[in-house]
Formats: structure tokens, sequence, C-alpha cells
């Protein structure tokens, strides 16, 4: 293994955990934690060494994420309604193994909108600072710091801690 | 005048400048519901921390172990290469994790809306000084307004980093912070300056005057962790 393959295995166990943090069960976030791994190794020219690898490979997974957001939500506009009535008792029992499979939390991670659950999952589960965060959604700071607002607002409100 | 969202997130999260920490903790001395909402959201990401953390420690599963590693590296020949050598890697790879697959932790359980340490983590913040080491780092030990003791802690097998104050004779877990050991020199780190920004903030917000010295620390536990 060379010096970045060796690296990048470091890293798996944090980018199974974003993973997990952005996608709705664990099957999907492996999925997309091996997506984010295979491009990352196809494209391992454009990494620059002596920049964080773990930024980097965040921001392909940020890419790989939101490229699988939406080709799913291309295929639920091509399938509906029809189709997804076949599935009804398939997406139903799916619905029950993912309630059983995942706790209060991840649901109200997967009921966030796209842009806030991607800051709240690289900040407050992950634990980069804004700037870094800021960094791989090569957005402004405070772009940043209102998404993870409303996101906290959100999932708060879900969570059911109600406001003093 | 309370302060915004998100300078309320920023103080949590350990963003602020220590001036801008200290204009804020003046402006929580006024106002109560000021220090429920901090604590409010400190509560959210302990819950964060707590419910993705576990992933850390889980087996990385096959297939994505050798995505890493031979099969998709456009450097090395993908057809012709052996099936023994495609496994001979991933055990390898195996080998190079292994480290960071630990049992299931189960330091933390919620009772009621509030985290209690368990298990390691409580026998660790019970019984060891800030000079011990192990599975579990002590950091700060220090008292709290209401006289009752609290301790930082870094904790390798959980990857936890996190304040917890002494209650009924438990730990009660007032914040806990996604944290990863460092993979050099940790003989040159102490266990304050691995602390991740947001504990400390929960630290400066909890605080009654300076943390105790090893030989108070020390005093403290052998006395039982006694609140005053």
């Amino acid at each position: 293994m060379n010096g970045l393959d060796h690296e990048i295995v470091e890293l798996l166990p944090r980018l199974r955990r974003l993973a997990r943090a952005l996608s709705r069960n664990p099957a999907d976030a492996d999925d997309l934690a091996q997506a984010t791994v295979e491009r990352a190794l196809v494209h391992r020219r454009q990494w620059r060494p002596g920049t964080r690898l773990d930024s980097w490979i965040f921001r392909i997974m940020k890419n790989a994420w939101i490229d699988e957001v939406r080709a799913r939500s291309r295929r639920g506009a091509v399938l509906a309604p029809e189709a997804e009535g076949e599935h009804i008792g398939d997406a139903g029992a799916a619905a029950v193994e993912d309630r059983l499979a995942v706790g209060e939390v991840e649901r109200a991670m997967a009921r966030l909108p796209d842009d806030q659950r991607l800051a709240v999952a690289l900040v407050l589960v992950d634990g980069l600072s804004y700037k870094e965060a800021a960094s791989v959604l090569q957005v402004p700071e405070g772009t940043l710091t209102s998404r993870l607002v409303r996101g906290r607002a959100a999932l708060l409100a879900d969570l059911g801690e109600a406001a003093p | 005048m309370t302060p915004s969202p998100e300078i309320i997130a920023a103080y949590v999260d350990g963003e602020l400048s220590p001036q801008a920490v200290a204009a804020f903790e003046a402006g929580m001395n006024a106002d109560p519901g000021l220090v429920a909402e901090v604590a409010r959201q400190r509560a959210l990401r302990a819950r964060l921390a707590v419910a993705f953390g576990p992933v850390l420690t889980e087996e990385i599963p096959l297939a994505l172990r050798m995505a890493a590693t031979v099969a998709n590296d456009p450097q090395r020949p993908r057809a012709g290469l052996p099936q023994w050598a495609a496994l001979a890697a991933c055990l390898v790879v195996g080998v190079a994790i292994g480290q960071s697959l630990s049992p299931p932790s189960g330091s933390l359980v919620s009772e009621h809306g509030t985290l209690v340490a368990r298990a390691g983590l409580a026998r660790a913040l019970t019984t060891q000084l800030a000079a011990d080491g192990g599975a579990v780092k002590v950091g700060l030990t220090f008292r709290d307004a209401g006289g009752g003791f609290c301790r930082t802690f870094l904790s390798r097998a959980d990857r936890l980093a996190g304040l917890a104050c002494r209650r009924d004779n438990r730990w009660i877990v007032q914040t806990a912070s996604a944290w990863a050991p460092p993979q050099v020199a940790p003989q040159y780190r102490t266990a304050a300056s691995e602390t991740p920004p947001a504990v400390l903030a929960a630290v400066d917000g909890v605080i009654a005057g300076a943390p105790l010295d090893a030989a108070a620390e020390r005093a403290a536990r052998d006395a039982g962790w006694g609140a005053r």
C-alpha cells in the first residue's frame, strides 16, 4: 500500500460515520462510503499532497451524496405514482426495518433538508471547525453557520426538545 | 440583549474568540433563558455524538476495505491480479485497521433525558487521576457552582471527549463531542490540550474557581467525590 492508500484506510471509520449521518440507513451509508473511496482513488492525482486529505475526501463524499440524492429524486419522479403503488408492500416493510435499525436521532437527521444535514454532519457529528466545514462545502462561512443554526433548530424541534 | 442563534451556536461549538466568550458569559449571568438555551444546544451536540460515534468502532465491511485498496486502484493492474493477492492485501488492511476495532462501548446510557457514564468510563472518572494513562484519560477536575466535582475526559475506545459532573454518586455527562485519538507523539500531549473546543467551552460555563491541582485532585478522589 502506498501513502495515500494507507491514509484513506485510516479515514474509513470517519468516512463511514459521516456517510451514516447523511444517509437514510446503514446500507445506503456504506454504498456512499464505497462510492466515495472509489471516486477518490480514480481522481487521486487531483489531491495535492500537503493539503488535508480528510477535507478533500469529504468534499468527494458530499458530491457523491448530492448526485445520489438527485438521481433518486429523478427516479422517484419517473416511477411515481403507479410503480410506487406496486411496491408499497416492500416499501412498508423497508420502512419498518429502517425504524428498527436506526434511532430517533438518525431519523431526525434524515428529515433535515440536504444542505442543513451536510452542515450538521460535518460540524456536530464529525467535529470539523466552521472554517473547515465551509471549505468542504465550498460555501462562505456565513452560509455554513446559517445552515447550521437552521439545522439545529429543526433537530431540536423534531426531537421534542422544547425551547426554554 | 439576547445573542443571536448564530452566536449561541458559535459559543457552544467553541468558535468564539476569548473576548467574545467573556462577553457571552457575562450575558449568561443575567439571563437564565440563555443558560437554558446553551444547555439545550450542548445536549443536542452530545446526542449526535452518541448516536453516530459507535460507527467509528464498527468493523469495516469487506467491500469497502477492498475498494480502498487494490481493486479500484487504477495504478495497479486490475485484470490478471491473482485472487490470492487481493485476499492478501485485504488481510494486511485488516491488521492495519484492527487496532481501531474495539467491542461496542456502552459507556454512556441515556436515562430520562440525561446521559450517565457507565462501565469503563465511569470507573475511570471515579478512580483515575489526570496523571494516569489508559483507554480513558481524565483532564481537568474542578468544582461547579453547587460545589460538586466535574471532570473532563477523553475516551479512546468511544472516540468521545466530554465533561461529566458528579450527581447522586453517578457521573452525569454534560456534553460530549467527537474526538479522534492523535496518530503521533501522544507523550507530548496532555488531555487538556487535546480536549475539543466545544468541551472547553462547556467547562467555561460550569467551572467555579480554578481547576484542582494534583494534590487536591487526589484528595477529592480519595474522599469519594463528596460535594462540599
